[in-house]
């Protein structure tokens, strides 16, 4: 059941992003070259959203949450090894696999990358652990852990905020 | 460029994927899709290699020779290419041409028509992309939009790394263009 559950959350995720045009190379580096904000816009309603939905489940007492443990080295070396196969590829993880299906050879060529990405990843990790995983590793942590606030008093202005940001603050701002 | 420019708007699209990833978290977990480019690893590994996947330490976690791990994440992952594929066949003639083909023409504007240029830089892009969502723990989808959304001090800290990388390395890739 949940394996069904699953396939078909991922089936309106992939619809999502096509429909959104989040498979598109002009979107993507046009966000990241600031000159086409439309990638930010959808990505910030989704997180403004989805912060106060999983905060609002949460204060009820049914939210299945998987926080990422901190682990300094790591998740910043990483965002930034990240960030770099992003700009050249023009996809990320997800949005490769819809290009994929899409029919576009370029998010095939990343797709299969990625799979030797992860693979060299897996063969690294006894080298790369000493130093980046292991070291300033702070476990599971959420902002409102830090705060010593429960969860939903800092997930309704931080998503007002960044619905704000989407709809207002960059409304103007499109090209 | 503000017209229509998607087959739905950035509202309805983010709209809805936040109501999505909300339904997630309430029904089994929040969104994710990197974790899968490694069981699928693992799966092959287990299946062409088994002595070597057991004797890795990353690959042995996902997986054994006689269960694929194949469990909601890659099922997810899966949705996402009959979603999206579904769609495109649906939809194809209302996505802005911009939008269509392997050979974008912002890449060709700068670097030329070869596709064997851009297919080369797709899959080194893809080979970054992963090697940097493993060692940080996940990518657009787990740390970026589920994870900020959990307020996960990490995805923050990820979110921007990966921003800030992305746009550097954009903005050298198009210097001179501008």
């Amino acid at each position: 059941m949940t394996l069904f559950i699953g396939f078909l959350i991922g089936c309106a995720f992939g619809a999502i992003l096509f429909l959104g045009g989040a498979t598109s190379y002009r979107r993507i580096l046009g966000t990241l070259l600031l000159k086409d904000l439309w990638i930010i816009k959808l990505m910030a309603t989704a997180i403004g959203v989805g912060t106060i939905g999983i905060y609002a489940l949460d204060f009820v007492g049914l939210a299945n949450l998987s926080v990422k443990p901190v682990y300094i080295g790591g998740v910043a070396l990483g965002g930034l090894i990240f960030g770099i196969g992003w700009a050249v590829s023009g996809y990320c993880p997800g949005t490769c696999v819809v290009g994929s299906a899409e029919g576009k050879t370029d998010a095939m060529a990343t797709l299969a990358g990625g799979l030797v990405g992860a693979l060299l990843f897996a063969l690294a990790i006894p080298l790369l652990s000493g130093a980046l995983i292991e070291p300033l590793s702070f476990g599971a942590v959420t902002m409102p852990d830090l705060l010593g606030i429960s969860g939903i008093w800092l997930a309704l202005p931080f998503g007002a905020a960044l619905l704000m940001v989407a709809f207002v603050i960059l409304r103007e701002r499109a090209s | 460029m503000q017209d229509k420019q998607a087959i739905i708007s950035w509202k309805a699209a983010g709209i809805a994927l936040g109501l999505l990833l909300t339904l997630a978290t309430a029904l089994v977990k929040p969104l994710g899709v990197s974790t899968q480019f490694v069981v699928s690893d693992a799966v092959v590994a287990h299946a062409v290699a088994e002595k070597f996947a057991e004797g890795n330490a990353y690959l042995a976690n996902y997986g054994e020779a006689n269960d694929w791990g194949v469990g909601y994440g890659w099922m997810l992952v899966f949705g996402m290419f009959v979603g999206g594929g579904a769609c495109a066949l649906v939809f194809r003639d209302k996505q802005p041409l911009a939008d269509q083909g392997s050979l974008p023409e912002l890449w060709v504007s700068v670097f030329g028509s070869s596709r064997l240029k851009r297919l080369t830089a797709a899959f080194a892009g893809g080979v970054l992309l992963l090697f940097g969502a493993r060692l940080a723990g996940g990518c657009t989808s787990g740390h970026m939009i589920s994870g900020i959304s959990q307020l996960a001090a990490s995805s923050f800290l990820f979110g921007v790394c990966a921003f800030g990388a992305a746009i550097i390395t954009a903005h050298l890739l198009y210097r001179g263009r501008s």
